[in-house]
């Protein structure tokens, strides 16, 4: 064990803030501190150039290999870059989700003409993707997706029909990678296919879903007859479970870090208002400032231990699968905390239609967290199924 | 010692559920949310009709002399229709301060008439307590009644401006309210003053408490019945106890809120001054079921229930607004612990409903 930065690595903190520092101005300086899960609605134009200069500055995708315009950066780089980021008051990513699912998942799962294809649009921070896995009927039982994907011998294309759910950030995604069907004779977590496909094509209608926030960050969407390539399939047909799941571990791995950061801005800024509105003088509030700080640190120094020693992080294994639970039900009780702190100003919005205040969203937002990204529910099913080895509880078979 | 309800409480309440699920859907409580006033006007006087002007009114003023045990239960029945007019606070809270302000010999001209227009429907009435930042439904109430101090005023809506502000919850129309304090518009001052406040505070507090558990109810019923439709791997969610369990919590909780809720009525109708104790502890209890009830049924929808169609948010929304009305969990505690912590607090168990003697000199529920 040996828990200390090395001089090395305090350099590169330098180097990250300097840059920081410099470039978060002028049309940028707007920008600090906005955006992010429950804000996503905000400064999304600013915020897809902030995401270019970012990768000019090479400072998008740094884990990656240097051959795919990474920076090959330590774990302990990778933190620092994040802890610095959150410090400057970085903006909400609104690259995440191909920087830190898509990108990973094609240096693991695809193929080189694949990654030649996708990983140069990620790591400039011009192409934005998003998840389409969930679907009506397949939520929990996500192995239950219908969306159907056909390969068309005379076009070499596969077509795809089906309809996906609450689709994050789908109306600002270039591409969507989904799970669909390739065999209609398997059910189950077998026989599907894991695909890349355009979103702007005629095949493709993303319809927005308001939220109890009163704001749009997820979507309906709908395949009908889109069309991807014959090498838009990562892996073979039959293959997309496994992909799907591989996918899903690194939403677990080193990604966990910035959100980490996002919460500490978060309780920092819960402080900040106790402070102000006397709520800290409250000795229930004080001891769940303590409660809220002392979990947030475990929780990091946890993410710390899992990632330290790990080269390849997709092999998180059994530590990974408690950290969902984790993280959510913390935030979840930060969400209430910081009602808590605004006291009987909780209830009054900034303005109408219906504008929240970061507080109001905070709590909102938080109340989703328990659910995507599988359930608290499912998550200690998986726990104690996969990790502790219990007896599985009987599933039913899916219709 | 006899915690039932008679018949005649229960076939009332029943009747006005009955009416409220048929006349309060889910569509119309959303239409209102795009109009200004926010209310249904021809609704209020189907709710008239039931007697709410004047049923907590003492029949020596005309009225039909219940008391806050009789309307608690209509009180859970609104919640749990999630009724957005604020009928419950006109009933509960805004009536009883001014047939106090009568009963006192106090007043100015103008109290007389202004409970017989609530009595008659014809006149609606809000009032700011200073522990709520806003007042719900101020821009339709004709008269307000507003604090100065220990003072308590009654101004026409006219004479004071108020300040629109949104709730989260879209079925409430919040204003703060400003006004030049005057000797005419005062009925109320000094020690006589601070006490109808307080006794305004504790009513405010139970109707809320009275809501919170109506609402709790309401959101209950619509989780069995999601649990029971939604599908996955085959079978219903209701099947996983972990699902189930979600909502098994919330009944536990549900049943234990109820008596507290029925006893603070009890001793806020037959003893007014020594009730801040048995509101505290009912305002505290029905909120913390309510936040429960709010946040485990989200995640019995997934994420169908963090949407906006939705109609479970209407139910959670109202429960996070109301849990804070009137006091929050933190002032309720301040008070109770206040009180837990004398030397000479009155606990065995021959004061489980209080102190039986009012000459005693301790201020105790
Ligand atoms: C804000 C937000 C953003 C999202 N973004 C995306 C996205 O970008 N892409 C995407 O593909 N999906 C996304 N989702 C969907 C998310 O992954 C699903 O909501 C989640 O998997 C749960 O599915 P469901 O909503 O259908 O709930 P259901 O599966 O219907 O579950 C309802 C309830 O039943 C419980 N339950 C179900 N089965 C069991 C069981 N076997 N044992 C115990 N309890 C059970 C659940 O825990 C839950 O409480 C998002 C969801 C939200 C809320």
């Amino acid at each position: 064990m040996h828990l200390r930065f090395t001089a090395a690595d305090e350099e590169f903190r330098a180097q990250v803030a300097d840059w920081l520092s410099e470039n978060l101005v002028g049309e940028f300086a707007a920008v600090r501190g906005r955006g992010g899960p429950g804000d996503e609605h905000c400064f999304v134009e600013e915020r897809k150039a902030w995401e270019q200069r970012l990768a000019e500055g090479g400072w998008t995708c740094i884990g990656w290999p240097e051959a795919w315009g990474g920076r090959n950066a330590s774990i302990e780089q990778q933190v620092i870059f994040n802890e610095e980021y959150a410090r400057a008051g970085g903006p909400g990513r609104v690259g995440h989700i191909g920087e830190t699912l898509m990108g990973p998942t094609l240096l693991a799962f695809g193929s080189d003409a694949q990654k030649k294809r996708y990983l140069p649009g990620i790591k400039s921070g011009r192409d934005l993707w998003c998840q389409g896995y969930s679907e009506p009927s397949a939520g929990s039982d996500l192995a239950n997706v219908r969306t159907r994907a056909i390969f068309d011998e005379p076009s070499q294309r596969w077509r795809i029909s089906g309809q996906k759910v609450w689709t994050s950030l789908a109306h600002e995604s270039d591409y969507v990678f989904v799970i669909a069907r390739t065999d209609p004779q398997q059910k189950s977590h077998k026989g599907l296919g894991f695909f890349l496909i355009a979103m702007d094509q005629p095949g493709v209608t993303v319809r927005p879903i308001t939220q109890l926030t009163g704001t749009a960050e997820f979507n309906e969407v709908f395949f009908d007859d889109a069309v991807c390539s014959a090498e838009d399939i990562i892996g073979e047909p039959g293959d997309g479970w496994k992909v799907a799941m591989g996918l899903l571990g690194f939403e677990r791995g080193v990604s966990t870090l910035g959100q980490q950061m996002l919460f500490q801005t978060e309780l920092d800024e819960i402080i900040r208002i106790a402070k102000s509105n006397g709520s800290a003088q409250d000795p229930a509030i004080r001891q769940r400032i303590a409660e809220a700080h002392i979990g947030l640190r475990a929780m990091r120094f946890n993410s710390l231990r899992m990632l330290s020693g790990v080269a390849d992080d997709a092999s998180l294994g059994r530590e990974a699968m408690i950290y969902k639970l984790y993280w959510s039900s913390w935030h979840r009780n930060l969400g209430k905390l910081a009602m808590d702190v605004l006291g009987p100003d909780a209830e009054l919005l900034l303005d109408g239609p219906y504008e929240l205040g970061r507080l109001q969203s905070l709590f909102l937002f938080t109340r989703a967290d328990t659910i995507y990204g599988g359930t608290n529910q499912i998550q200690r099913n998986i726990i104690a199924e996969r990790a502790l080895g219990m007896p599985k509880e009987p599933r039913g078979t899916a219709t | 010692m006899d915690f039932t309800f008679s018949d005649d409480q229960l076939s009332f309440r029943d009747a006005l559920h009955a009416m409220l699920v048929g006349e309060v859907t889910t569509d119309r409580i959303r239409s209102r949310w795009d109009t200004d006033s926010g209310t249904d006007e021809a609704l209020l006087q189907q709710i008239q009709a039931f007697g709410f002007g004047s049923m907590l009114v003492p029949e020596s003023l005309d009225g039909l002399g219940l008391d806050l045990v009789d309307f608690v239960l209509l009180a859970e029945a609104c919640g749990r229709a999630a009724l957005p007019e604020p009928v419950v606070e006109s009933a509960m809270v805004v009536t009883p301060l001014l047939v106090d302000v009568l009963d006192r010999g106090l007043g100015n001209g103008f109290v007389q008439e202004v409970l017989d227009g609530l009595i008659a429907g014809t006149t609606s009435v809000a009032v700011a307590h200073p522990i709520n930042p806003c007042v719900n439904f101020a821009h339709r109430a004709d008269w307000l009644l507003l604090e100065h101090g220990d003072e308590l005023h009654l101004i026409h809506r006219d004479s004071t401006t108020l300040k629109s502000h949104k709730s989260v919850d879209p079925s409430r129309r919040l204003a703060s309210v400003t006004f030049d304090p005057s000797s005419d518009t005062q009925i109320a001052n000094g020690e006589a003053g601070a006490k109808l406040w307080r006794a305004t505070l504790n009513r405010g507090a139970l109707a809320s408490a009275a809501q919170l558990l109506g609402l709790t109810q309401g959101i209950i019923d619509q989780c069995i019945q999601y649990s029971t439709d939604r599908h996955q791997f085959g079978r219903a969610i209701g099947v996983n106890q972990a699902v189930k369990h979600l909502m098994a919590d919330v009944a536990v909780q549900l049943e234990y809120v109820k008596p507290v809720v029925y006893r603070a009525a009890y001793t806020a109708a037959v003893s007014p001054d020594r009730a801040d104790f048995a509101v505290s502890h009912a305002k505290i209890a029905a909120a913390r079921a309510a936040m429960l009830a709010a946040r485990n049924s989200i995640q019995l929808h997934g994420a169908m229930g963090y949407t906006w169609e939705c109609d479970l948010q209407i139910w959670v929304k109202r429960c996070w607004a109301l849990a804070r009305e009137w006091g929050d969990d933190g002032f309720h505690k301040n008070r109770m612990h206040e009180w837990l912590l004398r030397p000479n607090a009155l606990l065995g168990p021959e004061f489980t409903f209080g102190r039986r003697s009012i000459t005693d000199s301790v201020d105790v529920a």
